[in-house]
């Protein structure tokens, strides 16, 4: 069964359900969050967060307005990226993270995934951005920095960087069209 | 600063969208670019697009997830409450509140039966998500000259559940397969919805039945995959809905078992 179908199950209150979502998710979920947040620890926290908000908010999504995959990401991603602003503003990472700042590092987790065609097309893809675009989107996605902070790392104007973002968001969407 | 300086420092809401997608607004402007897209359907439509696409980034970051984390979060479920409503929000059909079971269904003369005061919530709230996630569904993937019948259908199934006693209901069993109707038994009229069955091999169909007590079962039509079927002219001593997988075209009555059967008690119907 679909996540979809599953997540509508889920909203109902069926565990079954919700294991079997578990099973098609966690994967994504925790990768994702384990990309931006860095910390194995942190990371599963932040998961489990967001697994457990899968549950108790399933109510909440609405097919109307995209997949549940997405709509758990988006969650999932927004919780990591919470987090690791956080962090950031306790001062943990700031030399760290300045030195890797606009090469977003790829294979962070991939050791332990196996090779996936998705992943081949989305790197493949980021690579035909330009530098600007490419710096632009991943600083934000992956790293969770705000547009503002992009723009000082990258000494530019925020207009640039906003349209940077866009523009390479939409050939993102036009390299990903033949992926989906 | 001078006034001209002020206005080119001034945020055109519009452009915030990708850095909105993206999640890298500051709290003060995600809540205020929140705020704008509910007044700015152009912008909510960008945002919609650009958020797919920003999801795509984390296809390439999938990693298994610790053993461990499995086990916790499936404790943590069987003890953790559920929300219990959909928060209202644009672009979602409204639904009339008892069909979501806030409100007793209006207009009923009859005392309601024990078992229809207890239909759980979320159950209807389950059954009214299926049927509304399957038209969805349909609505987004049909070519234009199937859309005339599928708008026809959509009315079809907005006057269900307008009805002041539209109740609704589901059953699903342990691999999740599940059927759903709402239902209004002052109109007579069902929406139902199966999901999860796939179709029938060997160009078999899935066919479904109202059961009558005292007279034998009679045919709703035909349901194909996870399509709403809106049935009509429901007599209100009807018991239950049945599906049984017949030869292609269906058959004048059943000629198997049912894969699946819904009672119609707590929807308003039955003796």
């Amino acid at each position: 069964m679909r996540a979809d179908e599953l997540l509508v199950l889920v909203a109902g209150g069926d565990q079954r359900a919700f294991e079997d979502l578990y099973t098609l998710v966690s994967g994504p979920v925790y990768g994702l969050v384990r990309r931006v947040v860095r910390d194995p620890a942190q990371s599963e926290e932040v998961a489990q967060e967001v697994l457990l908000e899968m549950w108790r908010s399933a109510a909440r999504y609405d097919p109307g307005r995209g997949s549940a995959l997405s709509w758990i990401l988006t969650l999932a991603h927004r919780r990591a990226v919470d987090r690791v602003r956080s962090a950031r503003a306790a001062g943990e990472r700031e030399q760290r993270e300045a030195l890797r700042a606009g090469e977003p590092a790829f294979d962070q987790v991939a050791e332990e995934v196996e090779a996936g065609m998705e992943r081949e097309w989305v790197r493949r893809c980021l690579r035909r951005l330009t530098d600007l675009q490419r710096q632009s989107v991943t600083l934000a996605y992956y790293d969770g920095y705000t547009y503002r902070e992009v723009a000082e790392r990258l000494a530019l104007p925020l207009g640039t960087v906003k349209t940077r973002m866009r523009d390479g968001l939409t050939r993102l969407r036009e390299c990903l069209g033949g992926a989906a | 600063m001078s006034i001209l300086g002020r206005l080119l420092r001034r945020e055109d809401p519009h452009s915030l969208a990708a850095p909105y997608a993206l999640d890298a607004l500051e709290p003060g402007e995600r809540r205020r670019f929140a705020k704008h897209l509910q007044g700015c359907d152009r912008c909510a439509a960008e945002v919609r697009d650009l958020a797919e696409d920003a999801v795509r980034l984390a296809w390439s970051t999938a990693a298994p997830a610790p053993a461990a984390l499995r086990e916790r979060v499936l404790a943590a479920v069987r003890t953790t409450p559920q929300e219990r409503s959909a928060p209202a929000r644009e672009r979602t059909p409204q639904l009339p509140p008892h069909v979501w079971g806030t409100q007793p269904p209006p207009g009923r003369t009859r005392t309601p039966r024990t078992r229809s005061l207890f239909v759980p919530f979320a159950t209807a709230t389950a059954a009214a998500a299926l049927v509304v996630a399957s038209l969805f569904a349909v609505q987004a993937h049909r070519t234009q000259d199937r859309l005339t019948a599928e708008r026809s259908r959509a009315r079809e199934i907005a006057h269900v559940l307008a009805a002041p006693d539209a109740r609704a209901t589901t059953s699903k069993d342990a691999r999740g397969r599940g059927i759903g109707v709402i239902a209004s038994a002052s109109e007579r009229e069902a929406v139902v919805t199966l999901s999860g069955y796939g179709t029938p091999p060997g160009g078999r169909v899935h066919q479904l039945w109202l059961v009558r007590p005292g007279a034998g079962p009679r045919s709703l039509g035909l349901l194909a995959g996870d399509t709403p079927l809106v049935a009509k002219g429901l007599a209100t001593s009807s018991s239950s809905l049945a599906v049984t997988i017949e030869p292609g075209g269906g058959s004048a009555q059943p000629t198997s078992q049912p894969v699946v059967q819904l009672s119609l008690n707590s929807v308003g119907f039955g003796e």
